[in-house]
């Protein structure tokens, strides 16, 4: 039993000393952690200082935001733009319900393989308008 | 006017990371003055090879410094991180060297019998003494060991560090203690100390 009570005062007596001699950071050890220090700060630095622009999902959008600009420039503007809307419209509107005095789009797409319709141009389309209205 | 924030008399370290992540080089060499020395010298304990201690001093505070931007205040104190990243990158190298593989409980190979040949305890004798005790301990008796009587951390915060509770804390520094003490069994006289 007092042998055990002597080995735990050995044991705390080399722990009191150890705490006392505590190790010092070796010169070129600091050296080595103040530059490693220096070259994060400077990649931080750095990485702040990029632009937005660099970043390549805002490279994208800046650049189909500019493409845009260019294109409603040439057209005129907005009232061009408008314009340009409204025609579209409009011609879409004739392509779905084309009005009763025109012919409908779909009968010219079988000219060429239909044998038995007769030419657009021919006097015949008097005879086919004029069926249309009876 | 200064480019550079004034650095106090003594700043807390969580100031200190903050003039850094800002870009003050004088925080990083105030850092490193304050817990380099406590990095070097608990991987000095656990490896107990200069080399390897240096290389992991180096590592853990470079990862002070990449973190430094995103160190949320009041979290976690800074050397308490620090010495959870020394203890995990002392893990890391013991795993390595053996192969990728290393059982925290397993007992180390016995030292090499010059390091106990008395007639190298001599002078400086105890330090050595004590380190080649401590290196035959388990891995986490030793790391244990080291941060709660040598580093003289509470249990709380070695729970923290080594990432268990604070019972398997107390356990493994109470088995710890009593394998120094059998390993330095009867080694008073030779190692200078005497009765009375």
């Amino acid at each position: 039993m007092a042998d055990t009570e002597k080995d735990i005062d050995l044991l705390e007596a080399l722990f009191e000393e150890a705490r006392r001699d505590q190790p010092t950071l070796p010169d070129d050890l600091s050296a080595r952690i103040l530059a490693d220090a220096a070259d994060v700060q400077a990649r931080q630095a750095a990485a702040l200082a990029v632009p937005p622009a660099q970043n390549p999902a805002a490279t994208f959008v800046e650049s189909a935001i500019g493409m845009w600009r260019q294109f409603r420039a040439a057209v005129g503007g907005w009232p061009a733009m408008g314009g340009m809307a409204a025609a579209c419209a409009v011609g879409l509107w004739i392509g779905l319900a084309p009005p009763s005095f025109l012919p409908d789009p779909a009968e010219f797409t079988q000219l060429s393989v239909d044998t038995t319709a007769l030419p657009y141009d021919s006097y015949d389309l008097a005879v086919m308008l004029g069926e249309e209205t009876e | 006017m200064e480019g550079l924030p004034k650095v106090s008399a003594s700043p807390d370290d969580e100031v200190l990371l903050e003039l850094f992540a800002q870009g003050d080089q004088r925080a990083a060499a105030l850092l490193t003055e304050r817990l380099g020395p406590r990095a070097f010298g608990v991987a000095m304990r656990v490896l107990g090879n200069r080399a390897e201690a240096e290389d992991v001093t180096q590592e853990a505070m470079m990862r002070l410094w990449r973190i430094a931007p995103e160190w949320r205040r009041g979290e976690a104190k800074i050397s308490t991180w620090l010495y959870r990243v020394v203890m995990n990158l002392c893990i890391d190298l013991k795993r390595r060297q053996r192969g990728g593989y290393l059982d925290l409980d397993a007992v180390p190979d016995p030292p090499d019998p010059a390091q106990s040949a008395p007639e190298v305890m001599q002078d400086g004798a105890r330090h050595d003494a004590l380190q080649a005790a401590l290196m035959q301990l388990p891995e986490r008796q030793r790391q244990a060991v080291i941060l709660r009587h040598l580093e003289e951390l509470a249990n709380p915060e070695i729970a923290g560090i080594m990432d268990i509770s604070v019972e398997a804390v107390e356990s493994l520094t109470a088995r710890g203690k009593r394998a120094l003490a059998a390993l330095l069994a009867g080694r008073r006289e030779e190692l200078g100390y005497h009765d009375g």
